[in-house]
């Protein structure tokens, strides 16, 4: 049992985080206070336990609207995209031949290729698909967001000796077979790095949200966001609070997941 | 038996093909259309259009509000790279340290990376407000110094946008480094000081040179990320402002192509900004493949 002691680098850390946190505390604090109280005291602690700015916010029922949308366009894109990627990883790692390194170049180009670059086009193609304004829509464009795995997924895959393969397929074992049965679940750390990355980018992400769904009801939490901070302009307080209440479910899954998210998250990063 | 082989590659095959779909419709189709939209003077609502050659590549330079946001998107890549590296490096060697609080405080610079970034805009934009209201200025006050308009200039806000990145990110990049870090063996550094060699030799000779591989993916994630920006000045900024003193390319072709309709001009600097990422991307992977040759 190591003794509990305070090292020199904490006396360096310890301050810079709580600079660093600043921006947080701030965005809390205000969510206690009244419009009023905030322009005189925009930096300091609450005077009381002012609540009415939650209880606007949350008696608001499109937050919670916005919340279920979030969560299953996030949550079927992942899941979507896991699949298609490690599937696509599958012929490339295990039948080496010439289509499939062209499909690896098919699949560097789309990498490259910055989404917000090609989005005039791709609105135009999302409209004549009628995919525009609908979730089920912005689920199969997420889908296109699989390169990434793919190229994680085919690292990964290579260090999954062949023998295991070819042995189960010596054994009956169809083709199909051997990697829902054998490979998938060997990709178990690799799959939850993707999982994470993916699910960091869909949650957070503005820009294909604000373009692809119109109505708000079909809007996502980031959209909130967005239609909040015209909305409540000079309200701050009420801003800070809808601000608090949407990053929650972040916080929470971060605190349960952290060890995992940065192990997970620098996994792929080094190996890629 | 020629049969049975084609029956085994189809079986393989299958596999690709929900990837190869999703990505012709939703990347390929749009990118050739969007090339082929940028030599031709398609208004996006009548059906005939001419070929016009490079005449909206020149349209790009000549025209100011595009040259600004290529312009500011370059500068916002290049300087958040170098910050972000600098203070990432010494951060992660700072993390690396025996310390009491050693989750806490990895946990801590990693946290805004998980926030939306729009988000985090708006509140640095309530913090830097040019109002008396505004908590720098509020703190200020009591030192008697004005309301200053932190993001009320051009150049004011440039800082701004840039520093609120430097902020946002380099927890996630100082985690990629510290990573490495924990791969480099203690040995060397044992072996190190028996040799004599002080702790900023050991730094430069040990360190620096075994984080080379972080460094690489680090500066390719920083500039691949900072072309594509657009979330983080849109918020902090007032979409793009003072004025257009801001706009990122992104936001150029949004507003050109999507809001004003002109089809030509902004896929043209769409186009431009795809050569610009490909560039980039290929010198980073052949100084990367290059490096692997040089190891093995």
């Amino acid at each position: 049992m190591k003794k509990k002691r305070i090292y020199g680098s904490d006396f360096v850390l310890v301050p810079i985080c709580l600079v660093f946190l600043y921006p947080f505390f701030y965005m809390v604090t205000n969510t206690f206070k009244s419009m009023t109280e905030m322009s005189f005291n925009p930096t300091g602690f609450p005077s009381s336990l002012y609540l009415d700015n939650y209880a606007e916010i949350l008696s608001n029922p499109q937050i919670y609207r916005a919340f279920l949308n979030t969560f299953i366009i996030t949550v079927c894109s992942v899941l979507a995209i896991m699949i298609i990627g490690e599937m696509a990883a599958y012929p490339i790692v295990f039948f080496e031949n010439k289509l499939n390194n062209a499909f690896m170049i098919y699949l560097m180009v789309g990498f490259l290729v910055p989404f917000q670059a090609i989005l005039l086009s791709l609105f135009e193609v999302m409209q004549t698909l009628h995919l525009i304004d609908s979730i089920p829509g912005m689920i199969l464009f997420y889908c296109n967001g699989s390169a990434l795995t793919v190229f994680l997924a085919v690292g990964y895959m290579r260090t999954i000796p062949r023998e295991l393969q070819e042995s189960a397929i010596v054994d009956g074992c169809s083709i199909p077979m051997v990697f829902f049965k054998i490979i998938f679940p060997l990709m178990k750390p690799i799959t939850s790095t993707s999982i994470i990355f993916n699910t960091m980018w869909i949650w957070n992400d503005f820009i294909s949200p604000n373009i692809f769904l119109n109505t708000r009801s079909k809007g996502t939490i980031v959209l909130e966001i967005f239609r909040a901070k015209g909305q409540f302009s000079v309200d701050w307080p009420r801003f800070m609070t809808m601000s608090v209440v949407s990053i929650l479910p972040v916080v929470i899954f971060y605190l349960f997941m952290q060890k995992h998210i940065i192990k997970g998250l620098t996994a792929g990063a080094v190996k890629g | 038996m020629r049969k049975r082989k084609l029956k085994k590659a189809m079986q393989y095959e299958i596999f690709l093909l929900p990837a190869f779909m999703a990505f012709t419709v939703f990347t390929i189709i749009p990118l050739i259309k969007t090339i082929a939209y940028s030599v031709t003077d398609f208004d996006g609502v009548t059906r005939e259009y001419n070929f016009v050659g490079f005449r909206n590549y020149i349209s790009v330079f000549q025209d100011e509000m595009m040259r600004h946001a290529l312009f500011n998107t370059l500068f916002y890549t290049l300087c958040t790279m170098v910050l972000i590296n600098l203070i990432a490096i010494p951060l992660a060697v700072l993390l690396d340290k025996q310390t009491r609080l050693k989750t806490v405080e990895r946990a801590v610079f990693f946290f805004p990376s998980i926030v939306s970034a729009l988000l985090l805009g708006y509140i640095w934009g309530y913090i830097l407000s040019p109002m008396q209201t505004g908590a720098l200025n509020s703190i200020l006050a009591n030192f008697g110094i004005g309301p200053i308009g932190w993001t009320s200039t051009e150049w004011g806000a440039k800082i701004a946008i840039i520093l609120v990145a430097v902020w946002t990110s380099t927890g996630w990049h100082a985690t990629v480094y510290l990573a490495y870090l924990q791969s480099i063996p203690g040995e060397y550094y044992e072996a190190a000081a028996i040799d004599g060699a002080g702790k900023w030799q050991q730094f430069k000779n040990i360190t620096i040179p075994l984080l080379a591989p972080g460094l690489t993916v680090n500066t390719l994630l920083l500039l691949t990320n900072g072309l594509k920006v657009y979330d983080l000045p849109y918020a902090l900024s007032n979409k793009g402002g003072p004025g257009y003193s801001n706009y990122t390319v992104t936001q150029m072709i949004i507003q050109r192509g999507l809001s004003e309709k002109q089809y030509g001009p902004s896929t043209a600097l769409a186009a431009i900004f795809i050569l610009l990422v490909t560039i980039i991307a290929g010198v980073q992977f052949m100084t990367m493949r290059k490096r692997e040759v040089d190891i093995t």
